[in-house]
C-alpha cells in the first residue's frame, strides 16, 4: 500500500510540487532566519570564544557584558594569582580608542592589550606575522576586517576602496605610533569594531591615563578544579565578578537579548515564516488529500482499513515533509555558504536543524491530521454516486 | 443453487439535514450464486444505496442483509473489512481507477489489500489485463485509456482477487453504446461462471438483455422481479 | 529522470550539504596559544607577588658632594669596584689653583715667622744688654723700658706669625679636602650597574631622579617581592617561595627570606612607566637565591608564589562557618 500511496502523492506533480515547495519555504525560513539571530547573536559573545585559553573571567563586579568595561586596580591581578586552584591569572586590557587614519579622520578600535610576556587571550588565527611580533616596539597586530576596511588608508578617490594596511603601516593610537605587525582572523564583532592587539604595558599606553586599567583578569583553573567551585572562590576573596567562559558568554547574551529589539524582531519573523509555511503547506497538503478522497473512498470500500490509510496519509506527510525539509535546510546552507565571506551574521548549529525539523514535522503532522480526519470519516459508499 | 445475497426487510434512512429520506423501505430480494442481477430503476429510487448495503459499504436501519450466509451488520469492523477485500469486486460508473497508477498496478489493488506482495499481485494483474484484452497495455496510465478501456481495466480490477460477488454501479452509462455492449459482453464472458454472482445497477435499458433476472426498483420498494427471457445479444 | 524523483534526491543532497555546513561552520575556533607558558604555583595556598631583582647591598645611587662638570669617569658599567677606589671625578682647576695660593700664603707666613724671630733676637739682645747695665746710672730709665718694650712686642709678633702660619697651614688642608672630595669614590666593593653620567657633564649635588652612577654588589641578588596589602595578613615569614622567570618559567628558583621590611609602602607599578600610578599600598618582602640557578639580571622582574597556609576566605582565627566552608580545596 506504501508504493501505491507514494504513486499517489507523486501522481500530480504540480501538486507535489506546490506541497514541497511550501514546506521548502516553511523550513528555509525557519532555519535561515534564525540562523542570522543565532548567528547576530553569537557575535555578542565572540570575543569571549575568541579567547579560548582561560577557563575564568574576573571582572569588575558591575559588568553586564563583554564591553561593559569596568577597569580594576592591578593588584587584584595578584590578589587573583593568590587564589589556590588558579594555575595562572593574566591580565588583560579592553578598551574603545581612537586611532587616527592618514586622512585626518579618526576610528575607534577595540584595542586589546595582553600580558606582555605571555601574551596570552592572542586572536585565534594569524594571517600574517605572528603573536612574537608583539615583542617588538610599538607593534600592533590588526583584524583583517579592519585592516581592509575601516582601518585602512582611504582612498584618493571618493567612495573608493581604501588601501589595506600592510605590515610595516603605522597607525596613530590616541596620538602615539603604532607598527602593524600582523594581521589576524578573529570571529566578527557585534559592533563590528576593528580589533587591535598590543601588550598590555603598551595598550596601558595608549590608553587615556586613568588610575585604574585593567579590564579583566583571565584565570585557568588548575587540572581537576571545579570552575565552579573556583569562581565562587575568586568571588569571596576578591569581592569580584569571576565568571566561567561559557557564564561570561551567557551573560552577554543575555544582556543583548534583554536590552535589544533584535530577538523580538527575529522571533517575529520565525513565527511568521512558521505560520506561512504552515499554512501554505498544510492548506496544499489537505487540498490534496481532499481531491483524493474519492480514491481513499475506493481503497475503503475495497477492503482497506482505516489504520492502512492512516499510515498511507502519514507516509505521504513525511515524504514531503522531509523532501522539504532537506531542502529547506539545504537552501540555509547554501546561503550561508554564499554569505560566509560577508558581513552577514549568518549561524548555522545544530540545534537548528533540530528546531526547523520539528517544526516542519508539527506542520507535516497537523496537515497529515486534518487530513486523516477527513479520510476517516469518510463513508465509502460515495465511491457510488457519480 | 446456494443463495448469494438474502435480504429481508431491509430499510436504510438517510438523514439528510433534519429530512428524513427513506432510500430503503422494506427491501426482499434473494440472489442465486451464479446469477446476474440487474437493479434497475429511476435515479433516487435506492439502487445505489441497496448494493452499497449489500457490498457492506454502508449500513443498513432495519432488516437483515446476509452475504453468502454471513450478516455483516454483527461483524467486527475488522472482519467485515477483510470480508469485503477477500469477497467482493467493484465495478463502478466513473471508474474510479487511481489516476497516478498504471493499469497493472490499478488492477494489483484489491490483491495488495489483501495481502500479497506487490511483485506477485502485478504479475497476476497482468494476466487478468489479457484476459480483458488490454495485456499489452498494462504500463498506461488511465489518462492514456479511453473509456472503455478504462471500464476494462476496473473490470480486471473487480476481477483479480477473484472475487465471490461483483457490484457494479451504472457500468455503461459513462460510455457509448458499442462500448457498453462490448463491455457487458466482456462482464458476461470473463467474470461470470457458477460460483459468482453479480448484482448490476444500471439504468441503461440497451444492456438488460445480459442480465439473468432484473429487479425493478422505485422509491425504496422492489416493484417487480423478473427473469429474463430474451437470449443475450451476440457479442461484438 | 522525473522531477518527482530529482526532488528527494536534492532534498537528500541539501541534507547532506546542511549537515556539512553545521558540522563545518561550528568547528570552535583556533584559541591562540600562548607565547610562553604561564608560571604556576606549586602550592595549593599561596599568596602571589611581583618581585624585582636588586643587589643584596640594595641598588647604592651614587651622588656627589659638590655640583660640578665631571673631568673623568673611572668606571665602566659592570666593571667590578674596590671599595674607596675612584668612581669619577670633578673638575678641579679652580680648587687647585685655589691650592697654589693658600700654598703661597703659607710659605709667606712661615718667611715672615723668619722675620718675626730676627726682630725678637735683635730685640731681646738690646733689651738683655740694658738689663746687665749694673749702674742705673749708665742707662736712663726710660731707655731701659723702651728696650724691654721693645723685646715684648717683638715676641708678640713672633706668636703673631707663628699663628698665621697655623691659619695658612689649615687654609691648604681645607682646599686639599675639597679636591679631594672632587673625586667620587665607591663606599663598598661592587659592581657599576648604571652609569649615567659622562666628562664634560654637570653632576648636581643632591638627590636625583636618575642616579649619576648605581653601584651594588652582585655577589647576592635579592628579590624584592611587592605583597598586597590585603593578602599581608597571610604572609608568613617561615612559608616556602618560588620565583619564576618571565619569559621561560623552566627558570625556577626556591627563595630563602632575607628581611621584611616592616614598613608598608605605595606600590609602584613594575612596568618602569615613567607616571606610575599609586594605587595600593605593598609590604616588601626580601628573598635571597642561588644566582647559579637562573640567568637573570639586576632588576627584572620575577613571578613570585609564596605558600601560605591560609586561603584568603577562611581567616585562621575563629573562622565564620560560611567561609569556612568556602575553604573546602
Amino acid at each position: 500500500m506504501n508504493h501505491i500511496a507514494l504513486k499517489m502523492l507523486m501522481g500530480d506533480t504540480g501538486k507535489y510540487i506546490g506541497i514541497v515547495m511550501g514546506l521548502t519555504f516553511a523550513s528555509l525560513i525557519m532555519t535561515q532566519q534564525p540562523a542570522i539571530f543565532v548567528g547576530l547573536m553569537s557575535r555578542s559573545y565572540s570575543f569571549i570564544s575568541d579567547v579560548g585559553l582561560p577557563d575564568i573571567w574576573v571582572m569588575d563586579a558591575k559588568v553586564q557584558f563583554v564591553d561593559d568595561i569596568k577597569p580594576l586596580q592591578e593588584t587584584e591581578l595578584y590578589r587573583v594569582r593568590g587564589i589556590s586552584g588558579v594555575a595562572w591569572a593574566m591580565p588583560m586590557y579592553k578598551g574603545l580608542l581612537k586611532a587616527r587614519l592618514t586622512d585626518g579622520t579618526f576610528q575607534t578600535c577595540n584595542v586589546i592589550g595582553l600580558d606582555d610576556a605571555t601574551l596570552i587571550g592572542g586572536p585565534p588565527q594569524m594571517l600574517e606575522g605572528t603573536l612574537e611580533d608583539l615583542r617588538r616596539s610599538d607593534s600592533v597586530i590588526v583584524d583583517i576586517d579592519g585592516a581592509t576596511d575601516k582601518l585602512g588608508k582611504p582612498s584618493l578617490l571618493p567612495g573608493g576602496k581604501p588601501t589595506p594596511l600592510k605590515l610595516g603601516d603605522s597607525l596613530e593610537l590616541n596620538d602615539r605610533r603604532a607598527i602593524v605587525v600582523g594581521i589576524a582572523k578573529v570571529t566578527r564583532t557585534f559592533q563590528s569594531q576593528p580589533v587591535v592587539y598590543t601588550t598590555y604595558s603598551r595598550a596601558k599606553n595608549y590608553a587615556p591615563r586613568e588610575r585604574k586599567l585593567l579590564s579583566f583578569v583571565l584565570v585557568k583553573a588548575k587540572p581537576g578544579q571545579n570552575p565552579a567551585e573556583l569562581t565562587r572562590r575568586i568571588r569571596e576573596a576578591t569581592g569580584l565578578a569571576a565568571y566561567t567562559q561559557a557564564e561570561f558568554m551567557e551573560l552577554t547574551y543575555q544582556y543583548f537579548m534583554h536590552n535589544t529589539g533584535i530577538p523580538i524582531n527575529f522571533g517575529i519573523s520565525v513565527l511568521l515564516g512558521f505560520i506561512v509555511g504552515a499554512a501554505i503547506a498544510g492548506q496544499t497538503f489537505y487540498n490534496f488529500t481532499l481531491e483524493n478522497l474519492r480514491q481513499f473512498g475506493v481503497l475503503k470500500a475495497m477492503g482497506t482499513s482505516n489504520w492502512v490509510l492512516l499510515r498511507m496519509i502519514l507516509l505521504q506527510a513525511v515524504l514531503v515533509g522531509s523532501i522539504g525539509y532537506g531542502l529547506g535546510v539545504g537552501l540555509t546552507a547554501l546561503f550561508g555558504h554564499a554569505m560566509r565571506h560577508t558581513i552577514l551574521a549568518f549561524k548555522f548549529p545544530w540545534q537548528l536543524l533540530v528546531f526547523s525539523g520539528a517544526g516542519v514535522s508539527i506542520i507535516c503532522v497537523f496537515a497529515a491530521l486534518i487530513s486523516i480526519i477527513k479520510v476517516i470519516r469518510l463513508e465509502p459508499a460515495i465511491v457510488f454516486k457519480g | 443453487m446456494t443463495l448469494a445475497v438474502h435480504c429481508k426487510q431491509l430499510t436504510k434512512v438517510y438523514d439528510t439535514g433534519g429530512q428524513k429520506v427513506t432510500a430503503l423501505n422494506g427491501i426482499d430480494l434473494d440472489i442465486s450464486t451464479g446469477e446476474l442481477m440487474m437493479l434497475v430503476g429511476p435515479s433516487g429510487c435506492g439502487k445505489t444505496t441497496l448494493i452499497s448495503v449489500i457490498a457492506g459499504i454502508l449500513d443498513q436501519d432495519a432488516g437483515l442483509c446476509e452475504l453468502f450466509g454471513e450478516n455483516l451488520l454483527t461483524m467486527r469492523s475488522k472482519d467485515k473489512l477483510n470480508f469485503r477485500a477477500r469477497n467482493i469486486g467493484f465495478v463502478f460508473q466513473a471508474f474510479n481507477l487511481l489516476p497516478s497508477l498504471n493499469a497493472a498496478e490499478n488492477v494489483s489493488i484489491p490483491l495488495i489489500i489483501n495481502g500479497t506482495k506487490r511483485s506477485v499481485a502485478e504479475r497476476t494483474a497482468k494476466t487478468v489485463l489479457e484476459q480483458v484484452g488490454l495485456g499489452a497495455r498494462w504500463q498506461s496510465l488511465p489518462s492514456q485509456l479511453s473509456g472503455g478501456q478504462q471500464q476494462r481495466v476496473a473490470i480486471a480490477r473487480a476481477l483479480v482477487h477473484n472475487p465471490r460477488l461483483i457490484v457494479c454501479d451504472e457500468p455503461t452509462s459513462a460510455l457509448d453504446h458499442k462500448t457498453g455492449n462490448t463491455v457487458m459482453a466482456l462482464l458476461k464472458d470473463v467474470a461470470m461462471h457458477k460460483d459468482r454472482t453479480l448484482v448490476i445497477v444500471t439504468h441503461d435499458a440497451r444492456i438488460f438483455n445480459f442480465a439473468d433476472r432484473m429487479a425493478e426498483m422505485d422509491d425504496g420498494h422492489i416493484i417487480k422481479i423478473q427473469a429474463n427471457t430474451a437470449p443475450p445479444p451476440p457479442h461484438s | 529522470m522525473q522531477i518527482k524523483h530529482i526532488l528527494p534526491v536534492l532534498a537528500a543532497a541539501g541534507l547532506v550539504f546542511a549537515g556539512y555546513t553545521v558540522v563545518n561552520s561550528n568547528k570552535p575556533t583556533p584559541i591562540a596559544k600562548a607565547v610562553t607558558e604561564p608560571s604556576t604555583a606549586p602550592f595549593k595556598a599561596f599568596i602571589a607577588g611581583a618581585g624585582i631583582i636588586e643587589a643584596q647591598s640594595q641598588n647604592i645611587a651614587i651622588g656627589t658632594p659638590l655640583p660640578g662638570i665631571v673631568k673623568a669617569v673611572a668606571v665602566k658599567v659592570g666593571d667590578p669596584i674596590q671599595a674607596n677606589s675612584p668612581l669619577f671625578y670633578l673638575d678641579d682647576r679652580d680648587t687647585r689653583a685655589n691650592l697654589a695660593i693658600k700654598r703661597a700664603d703659607l710659605a709667606k707666613a712661615v718667611a715672615d715667622v723668619s722675620v718675626a724671630k730676627a726682630t725678637y733676637t735683635d730685640a731681646k739682645a738690646l733689651s738683655d744688654l740694658a738689663e746687665a747695665v749694673t749702674d742705673r746710672r749708665a742707662i736712663s730709665a726710660e731707655e731701659l723700658i723702651k728696650r724691654r718694650n721693645a723685646m715684648l712686642i717683638s715676641k708678640a709678633k713672633l706668636e703673631s706669625a707663628a699663628a698665621l702660619v697655623q691659619q695658612a697651614e689649615a687654609n691648604v688642608a681645607e682646599i686639599e679636602t675639597t679636591l679631594s672630595r672632587l673625586v667620587i669614590r665607591a663606599p663598598v666593593a661592587g659592581v657599576a650597574l648604571q652609569v649615567n653620567i659622562r666628562p664634560g657633564e654637570f653632576a648636581q649635588a643632591g638627590f636625583l631622579s636618575t642616579p649619576l652612577l648605581v653601584l651594588g654588589n652582585l655577589e647576592q641578588l635579592h628579590v624584592r617581592v611587592d605583597i598586597d596589602e590585603n593578602d599581608a595578613w597571610r604572609f608568613d615569614k617561615s612559608s616556602k617561595a618560588v620565583a619564576f622567570l618571565r619569559g621561560n618559567r623552566q627558570f625556577k628558583v626556591d627563595l630563602v627570606l632575607a628581611y621584611v621590611e616592616p614598613y608598608v609602602v605605595p606600590k609602584k607599578s613594575l612596568t618602569g612607566d615613567s607616571n606610575e600610578r599609586v594605587d595600593t599600598r605593598v609590604l616588601q618582602a626580601l628573598y635571597r637565591f642561588d644566582r647559579e640557578q637562573m640567568p637573570i639580571y639586576v632588576g627584572q622582574q620575577m613571578d613570585v608564589f609564596i605558600e601560605t597556609t591560609v586561603t584568603p576566605n577562611a581567616p585562621p582565627e575563629a573562622a565564620p562557618p560560611v567561609a569556612a566552608q568556602g575553604a573546602t580545596p
